[in-house]
Order: structure tokens, then C-alpha cells, then sequence
């Protein structure tokens, strides 16, 4: 087995001290980082990213899996410009205003960062002007709305008018997701996409960027 | 006079135990060591200002608190709230071992009884499911069950109450959007219950409220917590969980955690008012690693449930803790065991408030035929709670003689008397041979309960309220929505 279908299948297996051992051989051994990313850890999630669709990994093996990962890039961060790293897209995300539920929203940033997505999680209670600022400051191409309060929910309808307001909301994919949230309501305020939940988040944002 | 059995001792019920006396201490325990090691963060200024007054370690949101304290607040809490009716009946006694049922709140989502299809809730989803419930007995309280989402959502939670007010006269539990909305919905239950004091008397109406797992509580949680005591109206403080996620995977793990939110809000309660009605409890739901679905319908909830009640009677506090809320999308013979298991371990642990009776889809999707079901399971699970009656009438040793070997009992006076007793009647089973059953339309028990969904909504009505009060109460409705416009405009213009 070559050393970077190893390092493939340590990611899937969530073993991080393993990759990490063998991220850091094949730097001393003079791999190109790039390819140590896209051809070792990145290989491994995709399967990680397949096997969970099918039902046959659980949330917390991803999570570990996207561990492993993690631990290898932040050896490789360093030796790789900016501007080269490997990135399926940016996303940025938060809970919108009046609402202080977490854990569906960290799901959703937990599925994309181990998707390999860059994404910014601005927390819980954003009303729409911290929402257009952060829009502003990181250039997203998808912003991600969460709510679980059906009071909280037009809070979204609010952040879309205040990106038009602003001249964003072309530059900007709108998603948004929550116990209350529907297709039907996504159109109605105008989203660009509705997810159940975490792992459709991941696949909406490839299709959206793609 | 009757001659009896010297030494005996009865068995009336069942007795359901999860775990030992020594158990639950030692949940007790690591309970007190959370709130004193890592504590809870509150965000409500008066509450922080009474919780540091009280000897709480209190860092700007953080506060630790001692043992001493949470164990004085424990005996301070009442062990008994009586919950009356629309019309002051004191009717729902909370009190150790006795067990009542009802629907939750705030289903997003109904399968429409005439169409079939899955769509928005509306008001009039929250008017039929509590006449439905109005009518079938097995249904102690009622919550909103659907959403009033074709409302003002500023007030949607007034429409509910006023939705659920008009349409039963059965006590019930209901939800607040924030501090302001509660102090109006109070004030619709003085208007219904004639005053205040009458109100203070013979509350009608609970408060459900939630702590955030892990450890927080809001200043909203806690501000409509203590709105609710100073109209002596009950608050039900508990979180809703994912185990897993917001608590740990482990069963023993979250019943620690939301134990030591659940008593985190009693300190609360007690420093706020001594003796304010508080109900602990939650709702203890796993989360499906393969989907992130919040699992209702799972073993683990029941397990879980069973040890939270034991926990509330050793406090000696009444709780609330839910069954029959199924993850089956629809009503099928998985939504069946799913509500059937949970609601018999509620019945035989004694828990007190049993909601989300008739949920469907992990707490998401109404359906007033699944509603209707679960009126039979309840009955089911309260008859078997009812336990084996044994005594001469019922080991029929004088009968048997009577009958001899190769004689019959079906034509006796002794099953005649106890036959209705002795062999549950179910209103909605199928329990016909085949033939008939065909020959009677071939219906699942889905179909002959969407049929008597049909028939109470068609011709079942409440008590009417007087229409001065029913005025009143579109009043404060109209007056919240105005006030929360003008607060919401002059938010934007600053």
C-alpha cells in the first residue's frame, strides 16, 4: 500500500495520532504537501463523506475521521501558501437573531469543515447587520441561516433584505435549515436552498459553489 | 366480622423500580458535583443577583453553587401542585404515583385530517386537536400541539392559548415566545379564571419553560419562570436534550446533566419565591448517529424516563417527562410499539406529566388520527396499571366448585359480573375474525380512528366561554401585537 492510501485509510479509520505520525514522514520524506493533502487526507474524508451517506459510518466516526484530517493539515498549513490551500469553498454560518440554539448549526459546520470546507461559524443570536459585516470581511460564496424557534424564523427573511439592502445578496448563496424551517419556507423568503440536516447541508453548498 | 390473613400485605399495582435508592443518590451526587464544580450560566440579572446573595460563587454569568444551598431549595419546592380545570376544579393533583397524559406544543408540520397531506400547522390545527382531546377521556391536559403559524408570529403564542382555551375545558401547559408574551398570556388566564386571586387559587395553566443544555438558562427561560410565580400559576422548567451532542452519549451522563439543570432552576425558583411551583424533568432524547434525528420513540428515552421519575420522587417535586411521541412518519405498526412502550413505562413508574402524547416524526408532524390512537394505548397502559385484583371474588374457588370439571363459565352470574372488569374492552383495535372484519370494510386500526377523528371534530364542541371573556382575550391579543410592532420599529430606528 502506498504511504498515501495509509494515510488515506488512518483518516477513515479516525486514527489522528497515526496520521499525524505518518503526515509528518511524508513531509521529512519531501511529498508535496499539496498532494499529501489531496491524495492522502482528503481521499480518506472522501470515503468518510460516502460511507456516511449510506449509513454505514456514524456521526462520531466522522467527527474522529475529520480529526485525523485536521491533524495532518495543521502540520501542512505552514508549507502551503494561502492562496493554494485546498478548499472546497467558504461558508459562512450562524443562528440568526433571537435564537440561542447551537448544536444543529455546529452539526452543519462540524459535516462542511470535515467536507473540506473553510467555514466561519459566527455563533448564536446574529442579527442581520452582523450578518452583512461578516459577509463583507470574509467573502463566503454560501451564507447558512439556522433557527429552531418558528418566533426566530422570519429573523432569516430579515437577513436576506438586509443583504439586498447592502447589494450582497447576488454575491451570496442564502441556505438555511432548523426544526421548523421547509422547501416551501426557503422559497418564500427567497433562499437559494433548504436542508434537513447536516449531511444535505454539505452536498446543497457542493452543488451551490459547484 | 371478616376473618383475614394475619401478616398480608397487598400489592395493589404494579411496582416498577429502574434502579436502587442507592443509585439514585449516587445520581444525586454527581448532580450536586456538577452545579458546585462547573455550574451553570444564567443570564437573567435578577436571578444572578439572588443567586450570589444566596452564597453562590457567581464570575460575571458563571455561577457555582453549593450543595448546602440545592438541597435547601429541594425541600423548600412543593412536593404536591394542584392544576385545576377551565372552570376551577381541582382536578390534577401532581403528587407522587399519579400519572397524566396530554399532547405537547408546537408542531411545525400536521397531515391533514380531510387530505391526507403534510403541510403547515395553523390555528385551527390547535382548536381541533384540543376538542379532539376535549372529548377523548384518556387525555388529562392539553398543550398547543400545533403551531399557529398563520398568525402574527409576534403573538402566535397567544393565539394558542386563546385557540386552546376556547376549544377544552382540561388544564394545560403552554409556551411563551418571551417575558412580554407570558405577562399578556397571564392575563388572558386571570381574564378566563375571574381575577387574579381566582387564578392564584385554582391555576389552570403551567408554564413550560427550557434551560439550554449543557448549562445555561436564558434571560428569556428565566424571566417567563418568574412571571409565571407571581401569578402562582406552576412553571415546568426542563431542558430538551440530544445525547450525544449536548450532553453525554451515556445514558447515566444526561440524566446527571439535566438533573443538575433541572435543580439549578429549582435554586432559582426557591430564591425567587419560597414555595414557587416548579416541575422538573425533560425530555431525554438521544441523537440517531446516522441522521442527527432526535430519537423520541427510542429504549433509551423510556430507560432514561424511568430513572428521571425515580429521581423526582426521591426529590419529592412532580415532573414531566413525555411518551408516545414516535420517529415513524406515520401511523404504522412502528409508531405503534414505539408510543405503546413509552406510554406503559410512564404509567407504571408513576410519572406525572406525561406530553407529546401523539407526535409523529421525532416531534415534528401532527396528526389528529395518531392522536385519537394513542387514547387507546393510554387506556391499555392504565389498565394494566390498575393492576391484578386478588381476593375471594376474584380466585373464584366457590365458582370453580360450582362449575365443576367439564362445565362451562360463560353463562355464569360471576362472569356476567365481572367480565367488563376483568377483560379490557379496547375502542379501536381490531379484535374481529377475519370474516367479519372484511365484511365490515377491511379497516386498519388507522382508518377506524381517522373515522372517530372525524366524527368528534364534526360534532364535538367545549363548554363556550362567555363572550365578554372571549373578547378580552382577542383584546390583549391585538394590544401585545401593537406593543411588540412599535417595540420592533423603534429597535430598527435606533
Amino acid at each position: 500500500m502506498s504511504d498515501f492510501s495509509s494515510l488515506a485509510e488512518l483518516v477513515i479509520n479516525g486514527n489522528y495520532n497515526g496520521a499525524k505520525d505518518l503526515t509528518q514522514k511524508l513531509i521529512d520524506s519531501g511529498a508535496d504537501p499539496i498532494e499529501i493533502i489531496n491524495q492522502g487526507l482528503m481521499a480518506g474524508m472522501d470515503v468518510v463523506g460516502v460511507r456516511f451517506k449510506a449509513g454505514d459510518m456514524f456521526v462520531p466516526e466522522v467527527m474522529m475521521s475529520a480529526r485525523a484530517m485536521s491533524t495532518g493539515i495543521e502540520l501542512l498549513k505552514p508549507l502551503i501558501a494561502d492562496s493554494d490551500m485546498p478548499s472546497a469553498g467558504k461558508v459562512l454560518i450562524g443562528t440568526v437573531k433571537g435564537d440561542l440554539h447551537d448544536i444543529g448549526k455546529k452539526l452543519v459546520v462540524m459535516m462542511l469543515e470535515s467536507a473540506g470546507f473553510d467555514v466561519v461559524d459566527l455563533g448564536v443570536d446574529i442579527d442581520p447587520d452582523a450578518f452583512v459585516n461578516a459577509v463583507k470581511e470574509h467573502s463566503p460564496q454560501v451564507i447558512g441561516l439556522s433557527a429552531l424557534l418558528t418566533t426566530t424564523m422570519l429573523s432569516m427573511k430579515d437577513t436576506i433584505e438586509a443583504l439586498k439592502e447592502e447589494g450582497l445578496r447576488d454575491k451570496v448563496k442564502v441556505i438555511i435549515g432548523g426544526a421548523p424551517i421547509s422547501q416551501s419556507f426557503a422559497d418564500e423568503i427567497g433562499a437559494d436552498g433548504y436542508a434537513s440536516d447536516a449531511g444535505t447541508a454539505t452536498e446543497l453548498c457542493r452543488n451551490l459553489i459547484a | 366480622m371478616r376473618k383475614i390473613r394475619s401478616n398480608s400485605i397487598e400489592q395493589t399495582t404494579p411496582f416498577l423500580r429502574w434502579v436502587s435508592e442507592g443509585q439514585i443518590e449516587e445520581i444525586h451526587f454527581a448532580t450536586l458535583e456538577v452545579l458546585e464544580r462547573t455550574g451553570v450560566v444564567v443570564d437573567h440579572p435578577e436571578a444572578l443577583q439572588l443567586l450570589k446573595d444566596a452564597g453562590c460563587i457567581v464570575n460575571e454569568h458563571r455561577v457555582r453553587i453549593p450543595s448546602w444551598l440545592v438541597e435547601e431549595c429541594l425541600r423548600l419546592a412543593p412536593r404536591k401542585i394542584v392544576v385545576a380545570n377551565r372552570k376551577g376544579q381541582r382536578v390534577m393533583p401532581l403528587e407522587k404515583n399519579r400519572t397524566y397524559f396530554g399532547t405537547g406544543s408546537d408542531l411545525p408540520f400536521t397531515v391533514d385530517l380531510e387530505t391526507g397531506k403534510r403541510r403547515r400547522s395553523t390555528k385551527r390545527d390547535v382548536e381541533l386537536a384540543c376538542r379532539v382531546m376535549d372529548y377523548l377521556p384518556n387525555y388529562d391536559f392539553v398543550m398547543s400541539y400545533a403551531i399557529a403559524s398563520d398568525t402574527s408570529s409576534k403573538v402566535s403564542d397567544l393565539h394558542q392559548l386563546e385557540a386552546m382555551v376556547t376549544n377544552t375545558v382540561k388544564p394545560m401547559i403552554v409556551t411563551a415566545h418571551d417575558e412580554i408574551n407570558m405577562r399578556a398570556q397571564l392575563e388572558m388566564a386571570a381574564l378566563v379564571a375571574g381575577g387574579r386571586e381566582e387564578l392564584r387559587k385554582n391555576p389552570f395553566m403551567i408554564l413550560y419553560s427550557e434551560p439550554i443544555s449543557p448549562l445555561t438558562h436564558t434571560n428569556d427561560g428565566v424571566g417567563k419562570m418568574f412571571a409565571c410565580f407571581e401569578y402562582g400559576v406552576p412553571v415546568v422548567y426542563t431542558p430538551g436534550i440530544l445525547s450525544g451532542a449536548t450532553t453525554p452519549v451515556t445514558k447515566a451522563g444526561t440524566i446527571v446533566l439535566m438533573n443538575a439543570e433541572a435543580l439549578a432552576g429549582v435554586v432559582m425558583a426557591q430564591l425567587k419565591q419560597k414555595g414557587a411551583p416548579i416541575i422538573i424533568g425533560g425530555g431525554a432524547t438521544p441523537m440517531d448517529m446516522r441522521t442527527t434525528a432526535t430519537l423520541y420513540g427510542s429504549p433509551e428515552t423510556m430507560m432514561n424516563y424511568a430513572i428521571m421519575t425515580q429521581l423526582s420522587q426521591f426529590y419529592g417535586i412532580p415532573n414531566f417527562t413525555e411518551a408516545g411521541c414516535v420517529n415513524a412518519p406515520i401511523p404504522d405498526a412502528q409508531a405503534g410499539m414505539e408510543a405503546g412502550n413509552g406510554i406503559l413505562m410512564a404509567q407504571l413508574m408513576g410519572a406525572n406529566l406525561v406530553h407529546d402524547v401523539g407526535y409523529l416524526e421525532g416531534g415534528k408532524t401532527g396528526s389528529l388520527t395518531f392522536l385519537t390512537m394513542c387514547n387507546d394505548y393510554i387506556d391499555n397502559a392504565r389498565y394494566m396499571g390498575r393492576g391484578t385484583r386478588i381476593d375471594e371474588e376474584t380466585m373464584a374457588v366457590d365458582v370453580i366448585d360450582e362449575v365443576g370439571p367439564g362445565g362451562n363459565y360463560v353463562s355464569h352470574e360471576h362472569t356476567y359480573k365481572n367480565f367488563r372488569e376483568e377483560i379490557w374492552t379496547s375502542k379501536q383495535f381490531n379484535t374481529s375474525f377475519w370474516e367479519v372484519w372484511e365484511e365490515q370494510g377491511s379497516k386498519s386500526m388507522e382508518a377506524r380512528a381517522e373515522e372517530l377523528a372525524k366524527h368528534i371534530v364534526a360534532t364535538h364542541n367545549s363548554e363556550l366561554l362567555d363572550d365578554t371573556i372571549q373578547q378580552g382575550l382577542n383584546e390583549i391579543i391585538a394590544e401585545t401585537d401593537q406593543k411588540k410592532a412599535s417595540t420592533r420599529r423603534k429597535n430598527k430606528e435606533a
